[in-house]
């Protein structure tokens, strides 16, 4: 099960909008990192992802192992969230 | 399982995007029972789009994930029930369809298919090795990663020209490589032109490969008239037109055109007899989120229209009306 959640997301970014619509409409709760506000913070989510896009969602289990997905892909959060 | 258990619905629409949601404002207030399935962003591409200044009755344009939230919240008002998954099946049952989808099966009296369309990516090497580290489709996205760089976009169309303007705001500069002329609005163009220290345009030139370097872009190679050379850039935005999402309709009766879009009569209706399309996806769309939005509301009023005439068709009494005994009391 996910212990924590965090989304890195921007401002003008509606894929982001969909991975936090979907993690509500499946009751979990997140912490957002807007990068537009917090641009100091895009090299970590670079460097969580690999990659320079968002949204970068970091699920972290009660095994305090994390899993990362990026993009909004519903099939992946649903199995990472599991 | 017996169909009397499968959820059964009078539409059910595949797509959220300005088409579907348009059709479901008229639907829902209709009193049709409406469903809608979206596998990617509610709004579809005008959700991702930074800024629409071309739709009717916004006076300074709005944001395209305005635009599509408003929508949402319009059809939502009225009874919409967005789902977000995805159908993968249609199976023509003739008065039901019968559609797989994540949420498992489902019968719909009429389906609509307003799926859209996606950006197609160019198909050169070190494109799908560098995708999302320094290869993107979406600015509004991803263009934040890029303050203070310089980047190549790809692309002669409207979408390439408005997100490259978008994107000077956060670049330091950018090449926007056009392979034969522009193919932009003129208003989009002049937009160019006020950006010219900022955007330097390359007519009829291809893009060949993209080049980095320890997993990042750090350049494109081009060709103009026969010429080789090289752009240094830290990122690419491709924007070479669309690809209709159609690929789920393989191997069912619903025809297509040479290039995956749907094929439809006057009446919006596909191949199969209740199935409709609309926006984007539909063979002869123009790909304007304002044309969407009005084949969306003449989709739901055509199906109105069939719904009225699918119960004559379908649940027409075998015996003639004379014939029919008034239940006993």
């Amino acid at each position: 099960m996910a212990k924590n959640i965090t989304i890195f997301t921007t401002n003008t970014c509606a894929y982001c909008v969909m991975v936090k619509k979907w993690l509500g409409s499946k009751g979990f709760e997140y912490q957002e990192v807007n990068l537009d506000t917090n641009p100091e913070r895009q090299a970590e989510a670079f460097e969580i992802s690999g990659q320079l896009a968002v949204p970068v969602t970091v699920i972290t289990k009660d095994d305090d192992s994390q899993e990362v997905v990026v993009g909004y892909n519903i099939g992946k959060l649903a199995s990472a969230v599991a | 399982m017996a169909d009397s258990e499968i959820e059964t619905h009078d539409v059910v629409m595949i797509g959220a995007g300005p088409a579907a949601l348009s059709a479901a404002i008229y639907t829902t207030r209709e009193d049709l029972d409406t469903v809608l399935f979206e596998k990617g962003v509610i709004g579809g591409l005008a959700a991702i789009t930074d800024w629409v200044d071309n739709y009717p009755g916004f006076v300074n344009g709005i944001a395209g994930l305005e635009l599509a939230d408003g929508l949402r919240g319009q059809a939502e008002r009225f009874g919409a029930d967005i789902r977000l998954g995805e159908v993968t099946e249609i199976i023509d049952q003739g008065a039901y369809k019968l559609l797989k989808t994540t949420d498992g099966d489902m019968r719909a009296k009429v389906v609509l298919i307003a799926t859209g369309s996606d950006y197609k990516k160019i198909g050169v090497p070190g494109e799908q090795e560098f995708y999302g580290r320094g290869v993107h489709y979406c600015a509004t996205c991803d263009g934040a990663f890029y303050r203070g760089k310089r980047l190549v976009v790809v692309g002669g169309g409207n979408s390439a020209v408005q997100e490259a303007i978008f994107l000077t705001r956060f670049a330091t500069h950018i090449d926007l490589l056009v392979r034969s002329k522009l193919k932009a609005s003129d208003i989009l163009q002049k937009g160019l032109i006020e950006q010219a220290g900022k955007i330097t345009v390359h007519l009829e030139t291809s893009t060949d490969s993209i080049i980095g370097v320890d997993g990042k872009v750090t350049k494109v190679a081009v060709t103009k008239q026969g010429v080789q050379s090289e752009i240094d850039t830290d990122g690419v935005f491709v924007f070479v037109g669309l690809e209709p999402n159609t690929k789920f309709l393989a191997g069912t009766a619903v025809e297509l055109d040479e290039i995956g879009l749907i094929k439809t009569d006057a009446q919006l209706q596909t191949s199969i007899p209740g199935v409709f399309a609309a926006g984007d996806v539909r063979s002869g769309a123009t790909m304007q989120i304002a044309s969407a939005t009005g084949e969306g509301a003449t989709a739901a009023l055509l199906i109105r229209t069939y719904l009225e005439d699918r119960n004559t068709a379908y649940l027409a009494p075998e015996a003639p009306i004379s014939e029919l005994k008034p239940l006993a009391v």
